[in-house]
């Protein structure tokens, strides 16, 4: 478990400095340093009086299985929330006005945003889950120009 | 005097009372509001309100064994797919901390995302976003009911109401064009993807309840 600290809660009381026995809690950047952050350790979470702090596992628990015919019912609607997201992309490419471009861009976001969903709910809500590595095995395109080779290595390192 | 209610939101629009912020009299019956009013919490138009009481909004039965609305065109051999899986798996590992693995998730992202072929407009959009309220959505709960799936039933309430505003936002772009969100900026929710139409964007998310700084502004111009 490693701690880490929401920057929109903590109201700077810097108790969190006062009782960390490895110093991970002062630091330049808001965030807490994993490397030095002890596992069993939760003094600065205790003394923190805003709840700006909390332990997250480095690992989780396996998604809950889901049925069939739930992921095909999820899958329907993601295929039409990508149709959507292209149609948006194509307004976005066409648009002439800012106005057009400001309402293509909200809808892209919110489309990406419902689609993002109902791959959480089909199995991808974990990085670390199998679908996720499945998917990391089997990137199509990867002889293609731009294709980031490196990205994809390293998270099948992160991922194995 | 009827009672009616939001179906995004759940603010209720009582006759007896009006809306008087929005210059609807005590006593306006639903007919008689303007059909340019809107939910004034959420937006929604009135075609996304339900009497109280009125008859129970049953699952439409969708006809479970036709296939699920022809299968979109896709000429972009699943790139966006691709580009929304990884996405969400750089959303997945934000949430953890993980920043290495977020942006590599994001590069592989963005590859698939320059892979995409755009294709369709407004007008082909919203018939897919209707189509979804009409069929896809209903069947949808239907299974994961079935399978008694909340976490499935909660992406699903989600983007059902989610829906709902992109076709209404649609449509109003449709007809009005550049005029539409005049004078307004749009907020996205950065949870569920809601559309807020305003110049500030909510308390709390209408739809998901997050906190106002949950939300993206999508401003006009550069």
């Amino acid at each position: 478990m490693i701690a880490v600290r929401n920057i929109r809660l903590c109201t700077k009381d810097c108790l969190c400095l006062y009782v960390c026995p490895t110093g991970a809690t002062n630091t330049e950047n808001g965030q807490i340093d994993a490397s030095k952050c002890l596992d069993a350790c939760r003094a600065c979470v205790d003394a923190c009086p805003s709840g700006a702090i909390s332990k997250v596992p480095m690992n989780y628990p396996p998604q809950q299985a889901k049925q069939e015919g739930t992921l095909q019912a999820l899958r329907a609607l993601l295929d039409s929330k990508l149709a959507q997201e292209r149609a948006a992309d194509a307004m976005l490419a066409q648009a002439a006005t800012p106005a057009a471009a400001q309402f293509a861009k909200a809808m892209k976001m919110s489309l990406r945003l419902v689609a993002e969903d109902l791959l959480r709910e089909s199995g991808y809500m974990l990085p670390q889950g199998q679908p996720a590595r499945d998917f990391l095995k089997n990137l199509p395109d990867q002889d293609q120009p731009g294709f980031p080779v490196d990205a994809a290595a390293r998270l099948k390192e992160l991922l194995p | 005097m009827s009672v009616y209610i939001c179906s995004v939101c759940g603010y209720d629009y009582d006759e007896a009372a009006g809306d008087p912020r929005h210059g609807i009299a005590p006593g306006t019956r639903w007919e008689d509001l303007p059909e340019d009013w809107v939910c004034p919490v959420c937006g929604a138009d009135k075609s996304m309100f339900e009497r109280q009481g009125g008859v129970e909004a049953v699952p439409a039965p969708a006809p479970a064994a036709a296939p699920a609305a022809q299968a979109p065109a896709n000429n972009d051999g699943d790139a966006k797919l691709m580009a929304v899986m990884a996405s969400n798996l750089a959303r997945g590992s934000i949430k953890q901390y993980r920043e290495e693995m977020s942006g590599l998730f994001t590069r592989l992202a963005d590859f698939f995302e320059s892979r995409s072929v755009p294709e369709g407009d407004w007008q082909s959009a919203r018939g897919l976003v209707d189509a979804d309220i009409a069929g896809a959505y209903p069947a949808a709960f239907e299974a994961a009911r079935a399978a008694k799936d909340r976490g499935a039933l909660r992406a699903l309430t989600w983007g059902e109401k989610v829906s709902k505003i992109q076709t209404n936002l649609m449509g109003r772009w449709l007809k009005e064009g550049d005029a539409a969100f005049e004078g307004s900026d749009l907020f996205v929710c950065d949870a569920c993807g809601f559309i807020f139409v305003g110049n500030e964007a909510p308390e709390i998310c209408p739809v998901c309840k997050v906190p106002r700084f949950k939300f993206n502004r999508v401003g006009r111009g550069a």
